[in-house]
């Protein structure tokens, strides 16, 4: 089985706290793959770490992904690249539109696939078939980006995005907290159509619900800055029932 | 001529070098007063005012000519009126204009009023829209003109302010006298790009609001050179003034916004907004100052300054400051200086825009309120294409960022 990410002992800080101590996971190709742990474990700093985020120093340790380690690329680098990160609490951007925002998002990608760029007719068009889908008020997209969006708009809005840009690799960081049971479904759907075989997913969640629709291949245990168990959904049951207490720290 | 010599004259001395007739007296008297600006000058402290003053110009002669009269837009070519324009319930004439405002801060007001023999005085008797073009061609010399716009009673006008043309090395003194009469509203856009090595622009101006009359004032300022907007407003009873101002500023340019509103009646309310984008070594400035007399109870005003820093080479003098003789009333004012949101960069740039236009889209954001308030779509999409041009040296037309209208006929959203 071919893998499409592999992070190798990757140790990184926050400021000077150290929040990843030596972390491997590698994630295969076309396969869903969760991430559970405890609050603070370092589940969040981890997704920042692979898409390169600013708060997070990589002080040791590779990430490699479609065979070259990215730790000193750009952010917008591993984007286009196809690395894709639904954040745990989304930015709000005052006057930038949304729609206009997702197709410079969009073309950007599709320049660098050396696909033609999309006219605002047919980026729209294809936009407006996915708020549909996805059960998003059609006045989201015209909005400031974010601005003002509930918590579950904001998510169905990075799912959007998500559907829109189709990266190789996806990681959603509790993309599940506080949406309604009809948004989970909805979302859940965008995610499972996104499933092509190809994709990986890498889902962070607190919620055994989530994955009974979307269904994991594996399911990792992350403490304390550390992968300490990998197994398959039958995990769920067993952490639902015992905590992550039983799981020992490497 | 130097501006500062000036200074050692008396009331009369200054009509007589001037000659002016006793119609300039309130302008003399006020001149001999408060003195042309010197780099102590307080109104003048964030400004190079010295080399302005200290030189010696040529005056440019406003010659009386043959005056068009065509089309919805009034043009003036180095303080000379060239066509008064074709429009609907405006009148234009050159005519002696005594009624300055004495309580004015500013020497350059004064001198100005001083040196204008006639002003363009444009009178609205009728609902109007249009247009107001100064033109500059005139190098190395002083051009001073003045304007004066009446708004009639329960009349409402749109006036858009704009300028073209290279005057090098001139020096403009020149603003509005803006009457805006009971129950009467204004919305006045002005926009201006200052190319680099042009003339360098002073525009001092007094803004009078009668009760219940309303005035919108929009200022967009793109400058790579120095330059200044003064100007002085007084409320009466319920008046309104709501003034928003959007500047960029880059290279060595020293620009913005030196202000005084007067609440002198009753709720009377204003606000004021500045959003300022400096880039290189510029300096904005936002010196402004509303006053609450103590006979305006009941008002309300509002200030806010929010600047965004683009290099470290660049500074933003804002004070924003109330001065409140009264205890019943509502008001406000604060100041931002910073640089671009890290957490709405990276965010864009997780997206796979690059930092560089990820960057151009946050800026053009910043602006978007101000460019906002202007509620002719039309004027609106200009404003944007000319920040665009300023800001980043192109202006590619894209209406998703602006409008939303083909959105909706793709998308058939008209809830
Ligand atoms: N910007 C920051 N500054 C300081 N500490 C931080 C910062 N971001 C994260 N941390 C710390 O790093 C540790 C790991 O945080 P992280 O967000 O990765 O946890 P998590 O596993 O995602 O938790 P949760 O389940 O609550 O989302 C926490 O102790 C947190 O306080
Ligand atoms: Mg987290």
């Amino acid at each position: 089985m071919s893998k499409v990410l592999e992070i190798k002992d990757l140790k990184a800080k926050i400021g000077d706290k150290d929040i990843l101590k030596g972390l491997n996971l590698d994630l295969e190709e076309g396969k869903v793959h969760a991430i559970m742990g405890p609050n603070g474990a370092g589940k969040s700093t981890l997704s920042k770490a692979i898409v390169g985020h600013y708060d997070v120093n990589v002080t040791d340790g590779e990430i490699i992904y479609k065979g070259k380690n990215i730790v000193d690329e750009e952010p917008e680098e591993r984007a286009l690249d196809g690395i894709f990160l639904s954040f745990q609490n989304p930015v709000e951007i005052p006057g930038v539109n949304n729609a206009y925002f997702l197709r410079t998002a969009v073309n950007a990608r599709r320049k660098h696939l050396g696909l033609p760029e999309l006219n605002a007719a047919e980026f729209l068009r294809e936009m407006k078939a996915l708020v549909t889908e996805l059960g998003m008020k059609p006045e989201l997209i015209n909005r400031s980006l974010n601005e003002g969006f509930s918590g579950g708009e904001k998510k169905r809005n990075e799912i959007l995005q998500m559907m829109m840009l189709e990266p190789d690799v996806i990681i959603l960081d509790e993309i599940d907290s506080g949406l309604d049971i009809d948004a989970l479904r909805a979302v859940s759907e965008g995610i499972n159509k996104m499933k092509d075989g190809k994709r990986s997913f890498l889902v962070i969640t607190h919620y055994s619900r989530i994955l009974d629709y979307i269904k994991p291949d594996y399911i990792h245990v992350l403490k304390n800055g550390q992968i300490v168990h990998t197994g398959g959904s039958e995990l769920v049951e067993q952490l639902e029932k015992e905590g992550y207490s039983s799981f020992e720290e490497k | 001529m130097k501006l500062d010599i000036l200074n050692a004259l008396d009331s009369s001395s200054l009509l007589k070098e001037f000659n002016a007739n006793s119609s300039k007296s309130i302008a003399a008297s006020a001149l001999a007063k408060i003195k042309v600006p010197n780099k102590k000058t307080e109104k003048y402290r964030y400004f190079d005012i010295e080399p302005l003053v200290s030189k010696d110009w040529k005056l440019c002669e406003v010659k009386e000519q043959n005056v068009e009269a065509s089309g919805k837009k009034i043009v003036i070519e180095n303080g000379a009126l060239l066509n008064s324009g074709d429009i609907d319930g405006v009148s234009v004439e050159l005519a002696e204009f005594s009624d300055i405002d004495a309580e004015h801060f500013d020497g350059l007001y004064f001198l100005s009023h001083l040196m204008a023999a006639k002003a363009i005085v444009i009178r609205c008797s009728k609902d109007c829209s249009f247009e107001i073009e100064h033109i500059y061609t005139s190098n190395e010399c002083l051009i001073n003109y003045r304007v004066v716009i009446l708004v009639d009673a329960n009349t409402h006008c749109q006036v858009s302010d704009s300028f073209k043309g290279e005057a090098k090395g001139s020096f403009i003194l020149s603003g509005y006298d803006i009457f805006v009469s009971r129950d009467a509203s204004l919305k006045f856009v002005k926009t201006h790009t200052l190319n680099s090595a042009n003339y360098t622009p002073i525009f001092t101006s007094r803004y009078k609001v009668d009760s219940n009359a309303n005035l919108k004032l929009s200022s967009f300022d793109f400058a790579f050179d120095n330059g200044l907007n003064i100007f002085r407003v007084e409320l009466k009873e319920s008046a309104n003034i709501d003034a928003s101002h959007l500047l960029y500023a880059t290279e060595n340019s020293k620009y913005g916004i030196v202000s005084e509103i007067v609440h002198e009646g009753k709720s009377s309310t204003s606000s004021q907004i500045a959003k300022s984008i400096l880039d290189k070594k510029a300096r904005g400035i936002f010196d402004a100052l509303i006053r609450v007399q103590n006979s305006a109870k009941w008002t309300k005003a509002h200030q806010n300054s929010k600047s965004v820093l683009l290099n470290s080479g660049a500074y933003m003098a804002s004070k924003p400051q109330l001065e409140i003789y009264i205890d019943d009333l509502e008001a406000s004012h604060g100041s931002t200086t910073g640089q671009l949101d890290e957490k709405q960069l990276f965010y864009l740039q997780s997206r796979g825009i690059a930092k560089d236009d990820a960057k151009k889209m946050l800026i053009l954001a910043f602006a978007h309120e101000i460019i906002a308030t202007v509620d002719d779509e039309y004027l609106a999409n200009k404003i944007y294409a000319q920040f665009e041009q300023a800001y980043y040296g192109t202006y590619e037309l894209d209406c998703m960022k602006t409008c939303n209208s083909c959105e909706e006929s793709v998308l058939g959203i008209d809830q």
